[in-house]
């Protein structure tokens, strides 16, 4: 039990996602198999899909993940709006990132609707999720 | 002779601080209670307002709006300024307390006519302080907009928003 303890926490860190986000992840996961039969596990390359397309955001206006937080997420963007320096999004490059399942529901639902006019679905968020992890 | 060099020192220190505290004729209104330090319970609001409000844009005193106004601003956050800045209710209501607790009790600084301002640039002081700011200066690339203190304010993240501190990117210092 305790190896596999050891194990479980070694694998997570290399996925680049804290024990928290991890839980928070396998909750979308259920809730994504509930909404949608076929689904069969997060897609990084449907996560990159989503953060790098272009759609009419809150405002009205065209907008995309990629607006604030570059299309390189190990680089550090800029709001949009405020010019506020944005840290980088991928874990390998910002070790804070996907640490707290607090932050990460707050920012997924805040800028879901900043840039789709809406929230994202579970399997939507498990994917962007995913593809952050792995860039 | 030591401990007369340690007394003038410690001399020249004060009167420096005195003239230092007398050349601020800026008002203070950042913070009204500057004087009192800030309770256990206030200290980790001021921080909970710096990291959650912070992460966008910088966070402005308290002291810029009246109650009203933060109230409206924390009840609104699902459309703050055309962006979603909704948070855990426990954090709202924390962050919401501690606006209120510091928010502006001068009229003539932040009452927009007996209306809720949202805007601090709408606010009379502002608008008065920044009277000679021009169009170019705010929507140069270095500033974006004159919601962003700290482009020409070097340190109003701090609250101080002393003349000698102002430098406008590409302009320079404010003489």
């Amino acid at each position: 039990m305790k190896y596999l303890t050891i194990l479980l926490i070694g694998s997570m860190s290399l996925m680049g996602a804290s024990t928290e986000v991890v839980q928070y992840m396998n909750e979308l996961s259920s809730v994504a198999k509930t909404e949608n039969k076929s689904f069969a596990g997060f897609d990084a390359a449907r996560g990159k899909e989503i953060f790098t397309s272009t759609h009419t955001g809150k405002q009205g206006k065209p907008m995309s993940c990629t607006s604030c937080h570059t299309t390189n997420l190990s680089n550090s963007g800029k709001n949009s709006l405020t010019g506020k320096v944005i840290e980088p999004l991928s874990p390998k490059a910002n070790p804070q990132r996907l640490t707290s399942a607090k932050e990460v529901k707050k920012w997924l639902k805040r800028n879901f609707v900043d840039v789709y006019a809406r929230e994202g679905t579970a399997q939507e968020k498990g994917d962007v999720l995913t593809y952050i992890i792995k860039n | 002779m030591k401990t007369f060099l340690n007394i003038s020192l410690a001399a020249a220190l004060f009167v420096g601080g005195v003239y230092l505290y007398a050349d601020d004729d800026e008002m203070e209104h950042a913070r009204p209670a500057y004087s009192k330090p800030l309770s256990k319970q206030d200290q980790a609001s001021a921080a909970l307002y710096k990291k959650e409000c912070g992460a966008c844009h910088m966070a402005y005193q308290a002291g810029f709006l009246p109650k009203r106004s933060w109230e409206k601003t924390m009840s609104g956050l699902g459309n703050h300024f055309g962006t979603d800045a909704t948070m855990d209710s426990a954090d709202t209501k924390m962050i919401q307390s501690y606006l209120m607790t510091y928010a502006s009790t001068d009229n003539r600084i932040t009452d927009v006519k007996g209306a809720v301002a949202l805007r601090i640039s709408q606010t009379p002081h502002f608008v008065k302080e920044h009277r000679e700011i021009t169009q170019k200066m705010l929507t140069q690339p270095e500033v974006k907009s004159i919601a962003n203190c700290t482009a020409c304010h070097t340190k109003a993240d701090t609250g101080s928003y002393r003349e000698r501190e102002i430098h406008i990117p590409n302009y320079g210092r404010w003489e």
